[in-house]
């Protein structure tokens, strides 16, 4: 049987065509092939990760970002609070503080009253004083008209002045 | 549309291997008989001319290159022996031992003449569509090989794409997980071989031109790949791998003094690639031999019942041939798939031992 007789021939150039096309794809084609279809590979695998990590850091962000507006709002209260709080302890303090003026001017305005009235009182003793003087000296003036009088006075205080001594 | 066109197209190749039958089988049967053997064995075989569609008498020429007795070397177009034509004492042989090869004749020292068979290392219908399958895996490996120069990191599309996907689909899927880290070593063998043995395969179910001779169906083509795995397996065999061959881990009784187990493990060195070879010679002999029966069925049917048998036979027929044939293309696929699938086992076991282990221990799992 012709088919089952291998032909010298054909295993001769089966031989020779298998073996040169084997030696240029293995030198040229194949591990090239290989290389970029590898290369390919690892590109596509570090492009899912970092696909990965991108959206894990994404995630990661907008919590983060949430994380930071409640912050913001918490702080956003706090200053709101310490504004008020602030605020009416500003008020009450000027209160205090218009109080406390307000006493100062009045007592200020007590002392000089006080003084004015002092002075007034020393002025007024002092012209009622001089009234008297001048109304004593008015009568002792009428009274000294005649030198008898005058002569006992002056006896009268020589006298006072002797006892003295 | 595109779709249409190519089944449209499918079917006339189709239509037109049944022709060609046909029309051999009528140019044959002159007489009025056909004889389904010569016609099976013709189409299995190889032979010094490429037949063309719708004619059997005209072939295209290929060069004969023969040796003769003496020594000397013939080269002459295979027109020439045409038709029972002789050239330089050289004819193709009609019957005998060398039936539809190249004869000579020499003197048989009585002063007769007596018909030798020469050194043959013509280009036939085999080793053309050898080399022209070759040329395709070249043409499509260095495609690709341009592609990447080309385009770096981009993924081709369409039958290049497919060409990749397929060598990712043996390097990944067989190569890789079975031989490890040695599968850089061996890929360029088994990648050969793969897509050698499926051009081949696909090309034989081609009926015309570029394609039709059933080469893998062919004991010749299938014993010099299942060599090549043997050589590379037993060339790179690890000393774990010989120790096991020579002096494998059974009781001592079953080595010495008979040493029946080494004995069944050298004879199995030589079976794993004669299995290689057969299997896929009978795969695709097989295929290509029941497309031809179902298609000379028509023919034996219409000899016998006349035209209404024979109308019948035609229609069941050549459904029947065109599911065989899709079967084929599948089969086609399997068998190469199968035979770098064994080739790479085989070579991977020989890798067996030392750091290795593992890996072969876990393919034999398998």
């Amino acid at each position: 049987m012709e088919l089952f007789t291998p032909e010298i021939g054909l295993v001769f150039w089966m031989f020779v065509f298998f073996a040169i096309l084997f030696f240029i794809l293995a030198k040229f084609a194949w591990p090239y092939i290989i290389k970029s279809l590898e290369e390919r590979g690892d590109l596509i695998d570090k492009g899912v990760l970092y696909a990965k990590n991108a959206k894990e850091q994404l995630d990661n962000a907008k919590a983060e970002a949430q994380k930071y507006v409640a912050e913001a709002q918490k702080q956003q209260a706090d200053i709101l609070r310490d504004a008020a709080k602030m605020k009416s302890q500003i008020i009450e303090e000027a209160k205090s503080a218009a109080q406390d003026e307000a006493k100062k001017v009045m007592d200020a305005a007590k002392v000089a009253i006080e003084q004015a009235r002092k002075e007034s009182e020393l002025q007024f003793r002092n012209e009622v004083s001089s009234f008297a003087l001048s109304i004593a000296e008015k009568m002792i003036k009428k009274n000294m008209e005649g030198d008898k009088a005058q002569a006992e006075l002056v006896d009268k205080l020589l006298k006072e002045v002797e006892n003295k001594n | 549309m595109k779709r249409i066109l190519t089944i449209l197209s499918i079917t006339l190749l189709f239509l037109l291997s049944g022709n060609a039958v046909a029309l051999a089988a009528g140019e044959e049967g002159g007489s009025g008989s056909i004889n389904p053997k010569e016609i099976i064995f013709e189409h299995l075989g190889d032979g010094y001319g490429w037949e063309v569609p719708f004619s059997h008498s005209h072939r295209i020429p290929l060069p004969v290159i023969v040796r003769d007795y003496e020594g000397g070397w013939h080269v002459f177009s295979s027109s020439r022996l045409m038709h029972g034509g002789e050239y330089e004492g050289f004819s193709i042989a009609e019957g005998g031992d060398y039936n539809g090869k190249v004869v000579g004749l020499r003197p048989d020292g009585n002063g007769g003449l007596v018909q030798y068979r020469p050194l043959d290392l013509s280009i036939t219908k085999n080793v053309a569509a050898l080399i022209i399958s070759a040329l395709v895996v070249a043409l499509m490996a260095f495609w690709l090989v341009r592609w990447y120069k080309r385009n770096g990191m981009k993924a081709p599309r369409k039958g290049l794409g497919a060409f990749e996907v397929t060598v990712a689909y043996i390097y990944d899927g067989v190569i890789k997980p079975t031989l490890g880290t040695k599968a850089k070593k061996f890929a360029p063998y088994l990648l050969t071989v793969f897509f050698f043995i499926l051009t081949m395969n696909l090309l034989g179910l081609i009926v015309i031109f570029p394609g039709g001779a059933n080469l893998t169906g062919n004991l010749a083509v299938t014993l010099v790949l299942s060599i090549f795995t043997f050589l590379l397996t037993n060339l790179f065999g690890t000393k774990h791998y010989w120790k096991d061959i020579f002096w494998p881990d059974v009781p001592w009784w079953l080595k010495v003094p008979i040493p029946m187990m080494p004995v069944i493990e050298l004879f199995g060195i030589f079976t794993k690639p004669a299995a290689l070879t057969v299997r896929l010679f009978a795969n695709m002999m097989g295929g290509h031999m029941i497309v031809i029966v179902l298609t000379l069925l028509i023919f034996i049917f219409s000899a016998i019942g006349g035209l209404a048998i024979g109308g019948v036979t035609t229609v069941v027929s050549m459904v029947f041939s065109v599911f065989m044939l899709l079967i084929d293309t599948l089969v086609s696929f399997i068998q190469a798939y199968v035979f770098t699938m064994l080739s790479t086992l085989f070579i991977s076991l020989a890798q067996a031992g030392g750091e290795h282990e593992g890996a072969s221990v876990a393919t034999e799992a398998k």
